[in-house]
């Protein structure tokens, strides 16, 4: 019997042999210790209340080539591209912790429910995702964040939530989140159902253990590595669709995210400035491509089955 | 009149144009966004434009003559004015037809007679329709105060009479010098009351007017499309003009029939970069120029670049008269009441840098809010030169120490803008942001579209506003009546100030034909504006246009909006 | 099976009830009474009470209690499922124009650059994923994979921007934008075919494989079935199910309009239609293309799993 804990030995046993896999979990690293650093430039300044460095204007030394002291040159109001990214790598995680908050605890409870508990409130929950899955996701989520938006001027509670959340952000994770958990759930029931017959679970209702206690101490440590895998292959498609919610008009609006500074950088081209459009393409071109490819290793190490699992489980 | 998303107009080069393609006598342009063809609703640069290619009024400005006069259009001659100079009787011209159309019965355009101006001008005061034009009449003349707040179509408007088929009668209940200034503009223009009917709600997107060129097409968000209304009541091109327009070219076509052109074509673009490069690639004929390109197109003698010269391309610089500021809403709790904290917002503008930096030099800073060109203009400083200790200081003595509120939040602001979506409307917003993070003050700026933008400024509904005012007619009372207090939301007056001693000067005003007396009221006037710090002024925009080498008969105007019969387009 | 394909079809109506209900919520409960949206924040009760009325905005939302028995369903709720039933999406509240004849307008420019787009992709991607599955392991697999997964992580706006400013603007090969002609959809289509191949060569690829390690293919060549007629005869026949519901499901996108590529290039239908529609707030539009879409995605894919039903014997038996 596979205990979890033999099973993450043994994937990372695998995972270690691959080189490809190992060079792009070295470059999510990287990625992640940018991320502390940009939070850490955020919150400094936010806690002492000054303008962050690289929300300070310098319109004398706008739209620069790259230079020693801008490698990515500067922007149209003289900020360093560079910093200017590095901050969009704190948006990005921000967005992908952030609707995964959401995304993971809906998904898997109802997962866990619909397939443990099967008959009605199977019925129940695959009638809900059906329903959600049927409207056109990227118009699902332009219509919750313009709710939201509606909702965030409206109300002063959350005009108070704002002051740290940028409005912007809280839209677009809330319209991702609220429509991203259906491929969770999806899985999550499959495993359930799978497990609901194993021996294991059968010896523990035998002796009288209650139900949420087997779906979320006995059952759930073996569907764990279903939702690193699954969260790790959704992130680069947040960031992704982040982008274009920003070209949209729909997405973060006070903070230089990859997709902002992708939009602005455009009307650039003309003046021969490329490299801010080109820096911003590439910081998010390696994080989701290093996502993509070591969530491929990752599936392959933990369950190959799960290559074509998502066809199958319509 | 015009409300004007005048910075991203100047600066995105956004400009309602036409430009031209292999086909001849076409225009094809890029245009914006704009609220819909009913002149009673023109207020804003881009519907009077597209209303104007359509209707007309009884009188326009000649297009070639300086300084700025009005002749007849519509009507057959300039009026006869009564002794008292209350009443204006105008004769009109027989024979204009309106378009044919399927609201007329055999879908066949009738006649215009002095009942449809009647019922047009009706319509302008009607309440219902919450016309943001009716101050041309509702003060002046006859009966309009009273008709318009009765709302009862059946009662009787002395004001407006038509006294057999083609005499019209202005009847005024005092003096009005701007009279003949207002007809020209677009609320005053005549539409057919079958058409109104017909259409009902949709007739501001199914135009039916007597101007040169007619509908053919309108995709929103996409493309508009005019042709040659061939029922155009015979206008010909000027004969008469300055001493210089001979020489650039522009009386060639004297005596030539109107319109010069066939079709007009406007691409809604929506991205400057694109339209940019629709222009240099010759599918457009004008455009603006960006902020961003400003260095690489502009010299800094202010010429033109040699890369565009060689293409032909020509460049205008062209002085409105037009005030960009940021308007406070005084209604608004936070703001409306509290001067010192105005006061402190305006001193905290860095309005050199946004000249600099946003504008490339192409304004003039403002310090009164009637622009220069025009009597009442002063060159006393601005009462509110940036001053970042100053400001702090003010913010301090309005009851924001440090920008923070009695429960030590940053006190936060809503200003509004139009440009929704677009890059440098995001930039803008950005940069405002940050003048006033200096000063403690948290700027939440909201990008609107056009629409959504005039639709709450109309409503009363903003705290503050980005916005800038083009003059009407050659007469400072346009901006004055910005202020006049019965003129507030849904009427122009969008900060909705009310200022008693203000409004007693203005009703002086309003009456007095021009005079060195008048001209020290004006003058008066605007200093009360400043003192209570209503506007927040930002300069005076000088307008940089490119035009391709093929595109004829152009001549800057202070108010073109009617100029489309004039120009002309070579094989290219 | 026939009463599988009954109770299939049966499925689609509490679906689209969903559907409707979800949308619903979000306009008209979540955000919202919406006469105060479109009179503005400082309007008069007066008017605000007005729009109501006008809209019906007033009534309750599910069932009208106080006008039993007979205006039990004069309620917002059932309203919309009737409006929806005679096919009147209303009017938009911002252009006054009838929204249907909006989407009417939006529908065949969309189709324009979306039909070529989807034939050419599938085309394209399942000759791609052949050639990998059937080299798997060499060089050509290889290179295929990195460019398919390099191209599916860079942002379609990048594609579409330095298409558009260096093939249409500097170098003049194609219109910058517009829907003039069919010349003017060449770019759309290209830019769209180059970003979204590469996720679905990536999954094709791996659907085809898995068939081939499966024991029939095994058997097929002990039996002496050429390589390439396992490949066309036994494997791509059956990994066309999987594929297939992917494809099938992803054709009520088309109506959507590929968003971006309609709004960089300026093709005039449904998804720039909508994308104004969310920057003005115009709920009719937004409520009806989203209302739409998902009609079309539950009729795609209960059409699909009948098909699938009807295909796969093993599946017809339950």
């Amino acid at each position: 019997m596979n205990t979890p804990d033999t099973l993450w030995r043994i994937a990372w046993r695998q995972l270690r042999r691959k080189r490809l896999a190992m060079v792009c979990l070295a470059i999510l690293g990287v990625y992640a210790a940018v991320w502390v650093y940009a939070e850490t430039q955020f919150w400094s300044a936010r806690l002492r209340g000054v303008i962050p460095a690289y929300k300070q204007s310098h319109y004398d030394i706008r739209n620069q080539p790259p230079s020693l002291a801008h490698p990515l040159g500067t922007n149209y109001a003289g900020r360093d591209n560079l910093g200017q990214m590095i901050q969009g790598t704190r948006i990005a995680f921000e967005i992908g912790l952030l609707t995964s908050l959401i995304v993971i605890p809906i998904g898997f409870a109802l997962g866990a429910v619909a397939g443990y508990f099967g008959r009605k409130v199977d019925t129940a929950v695959v009638y809900l995702y059906s329903v959600v899955d049927s409207v056109p996701g990227i118009l699902l989520i332009m219509a919750i964040a313009y709710v939201v938006r509606g909702a965030v001027e409206r109300s002063e509670a959350m005009q108070a939530v704002t002051r740290y959340v940028d409005a912007g952000l809280l839209a677009v994770c809330v319209g991702m989140g609220f429509t991203g958990w259906v491929g969770l759930c999806r899985l999550i029931r499959a495993e359930y159902m799978k497990h609901r017959e194993r021996q294991y679970v059968l010896a523990a209702r035998a002796l009288g253990v209650s139900d949420f206690a087997i779906m979320f101490r006995h059952i759930a440590p073996n569907v764990l590595h279903l939702i690193i895998i699954n969260f790790t292959l959704r992130f680069p498609g947040l960031v992704l669709t982040e982008a274009v919610l920003s070209y949209l008009g729909v997405g973060i609006a006070n903070e230089p995210s990859w997709g902002a500074i992708i939009n602005d950088a455009k009307q650039r081209l003309w003046l021969g400035n490329w490299w801010e459009l080109g820096g911003a393409t590439a910081a998010m071109f390696f994080l989701v491509l290093a996502l993509n490819l070591f969530g491929d290793a990752l599936r392959d190490a933990l369950d190959p089955k799960l290559r074509t699992a998502e066809a199958k489980t319509a | 009149m015009s409300w004007r998303p005048s910075l991203l107009i100047l600066l995105m080069g956004a400009v309602v144009a036409r430009g031209a393609e292999p086909s001849p006598r076409v225009l094809y342009g890029s245009g914006g966004d704009f609220k819909g063809f009913d002149p009673v609703d023109s207020g804003d640069v881009e519907s009077a434009d597209q209303v104007c290619r359509v209707y007309e009024g009884l009188l326009e400005y000649d297009y070639l003559t300086r300084p700025y006069r009005v002749i007849p259009r519509l009507a057959a001659a300039l009026p006869e004015v009564s002794p008292d100079g209350l009443t204006y009787t105008f004769k009109l011209r027989q024979g204009v037809r309106f378009q044919d159309d399927p609201c007329f019965p055999g879908g066949r355009g009738r006649e215009v007679t002095a009942e449809d101006f009647v019922y047009s001008f009706r319509r302008l005061l009607d309440p219902k329709l919450e016309s943001q034009g009716d101050w041309i009449f509702i003060n002046h003349v006859l009966g309009a105060k009273e008709w318009a707040q009765r709302g009862d179509h059946n009662a009787p408007l002395p004001g407006f009479a038509a006294r057999d088929r083609y005499t019209l009668e202005i009847r005024l209940a005092k003096p009005y010098p701007q009279l003949l200034w207002v007809l020209t503009m677009p609320y005053a223009f005549v539409v057919p009351r079958e058409a109104v009917e017909f259409y009902g709600a949709n007739f501001r997107n199914h135009p039916v007017g007597t101007g040169p060129f007619r509908l053919k097409s309108w995709r929103r968000n996409y493309r508009i499309e005019y042709e040659r209304n061939p029922t155009f009541n015979g206008q010909r091109y000027p004969s008469e003009g300055e001493p210089e327009d001979r020489a650039a070219g522009l009386l060639a076509d004297a005596g030539k029939p109107l319109p010069l052109l066939d079709r007009l074509v406007d691409y809604d673009i929506q991205e400057y970069y694109t339209m940019w490069q629709m222009f240099l690639g010759g599918q457009l004929y004008s455009s603006g120029i960006n902020k961003d390109y400003f260095e690489k197109v502009i010299t800094p003698e202010l010429g033109l670049s040699d890369a565009l010269k060689k293409k032909g391309i020509r460049l205008y610089k062209v002085p409105n008269l037009v005030t960009n500021y940021i308007g406070f809403n005084m209604r608004d709790p936070v703001v409306g009441p509290n001067k010192k904290l105005r006061q402190a917002f305006a001193t905290a503008l860095d309005v050199d840098k946004y000249i600099a930096v946003i504008t490339n030099g192409r304004y003039s800073p403002a310090n009164t809010p009637i622009p220069p060109g025009i009597p009442g203009h002063t060159n006393r400083p601005y009462p509110y030169q940036y001053n970042l200790s100053r400001a702090k200081q003010l913010l301090a003595e309005a009851g924001y120490p440090g920008g923070r509120d009695a429960q030590g939040r940053p006190l936060r602001l809503t200003m509004i803008m139009p440009g929704a979506g677009s890059t440098d409307a995001r930039q803008l917003a950005d940069f405002w942001a940050e003048q006033l993070r200096a000063i403690g003050i948290e700027l939440v700026v909201q990008q609107l579209t056009f629409a959504e933008y005039l639709r709450r400024e109309h409503d009363g509904e903003t705290q503050l506003f980005i916005a800038g005012w083009v003059i009407d007619y050659p007469d400072a009372e346009n901006f004055l009546k910005l202020f006049y207090g019965p003129n507030k939301c849904p009427g122009v007056n969008a900060t909705n100030y009310q200022n008693p001693e203000f409004d007693r000067l203005y009703e002086q005003i309003a009456t007095m034909p021009d005079s060195p007396e008048r001209t020290a009221l004006y003058e008066r006037m605007a200093q009360i504006t400043l003192d209570d710090c209503v506007w927040a002024l930002i300069g005076y925009p000088l307008a940089y246009g490119l035009y391709q080498p093929w595109f004829q008969n152009y001549k800057p105007h202070a108010f073109p909006y009617a100029n489309w019969k004039f120009y002309k387009v070579l094989p290219h | 099976m026939s009463a599988y394909i009954l109770r299939r079809l049966l499925s689609v109506i509490p679906i689209t009830l969903g559907v409707l209900l979800i949308t619903f919520l979000l306009f008209r409960v979540v955000g919202g009474n919406p006469a105060y949206r479109i009179a503005g924040k400082n309007a008069t009760q007066e008017r605000i009470a007005q729009i109501a009325r006008e809209r019906g905005y007033d009534k309750p939302y599910f069932l009208n209690w106080q006008a039993f028995p007979t205006g039990l369903f004069d309620a917002q709720f059932p309203r919309l499922c009737r409006q929806l039933l005679r096919g009147d999406f209303g009017e938009s509240i911002k252009t006054k124009q009838r929204v249907s004849t909006m989407l009417r307008e939006g529908v065949l420019p969309s189709l324009c650059v979306t039909t070529p787009l989807f034939f050419i992709e599938l085309a394209l991607a399942i000759a791609l994923a052949l050639l990998a599955a059937y080299y798997r392991d060499t060089w050509i697999d290889r290179g295929i994979m990195v460019v398919a997964v390099t191209g599916m992580s860079i942002s379609s706006l990048v594609y579409i921007m330095v298409a558009q400013y260096w093939l249409a603007s500097e170098w003049r090969l194609f219109p910058v934008w517009g829907f003039e002609g069919p010349q003017y959809l060449v770019l759309p289509v290209l830019i769209g075919v180059v970003a979204g191949t590469g996720g679905s060569v990536r999954f094709y690829r791996t659907v085809m494989l898995d068939e081939m390690y499966q024991d029939y293919v095994r058997t097929a060549r002990a039996k002496g079935v050429s390589p390439r007629g396992v490949l066309f005869r036994h494997v791509l026949r059956n990994a066309m199910i999987p594929i297939l519901t992917n494809v099938i499901v992803a054709i009520p996108f088309l109506y959507t309009g590929a968003l971006l590529l309609e709004n960089f290039f300026g093709i005039p239908g449904l998804g720039r239609l909508t994308v104004t529609a969310l920057f003005t707030g115009d709920e009719d539009v937004i409520f009806a293309t989203t209302f739409i879409g998902a009609i079309l995605f539950v009729v795609a894919n209960t059409i699909t799993d009948i098909a699938y039903t009807w295909a796969d014997p093993r599946i017809r038996l339950r």
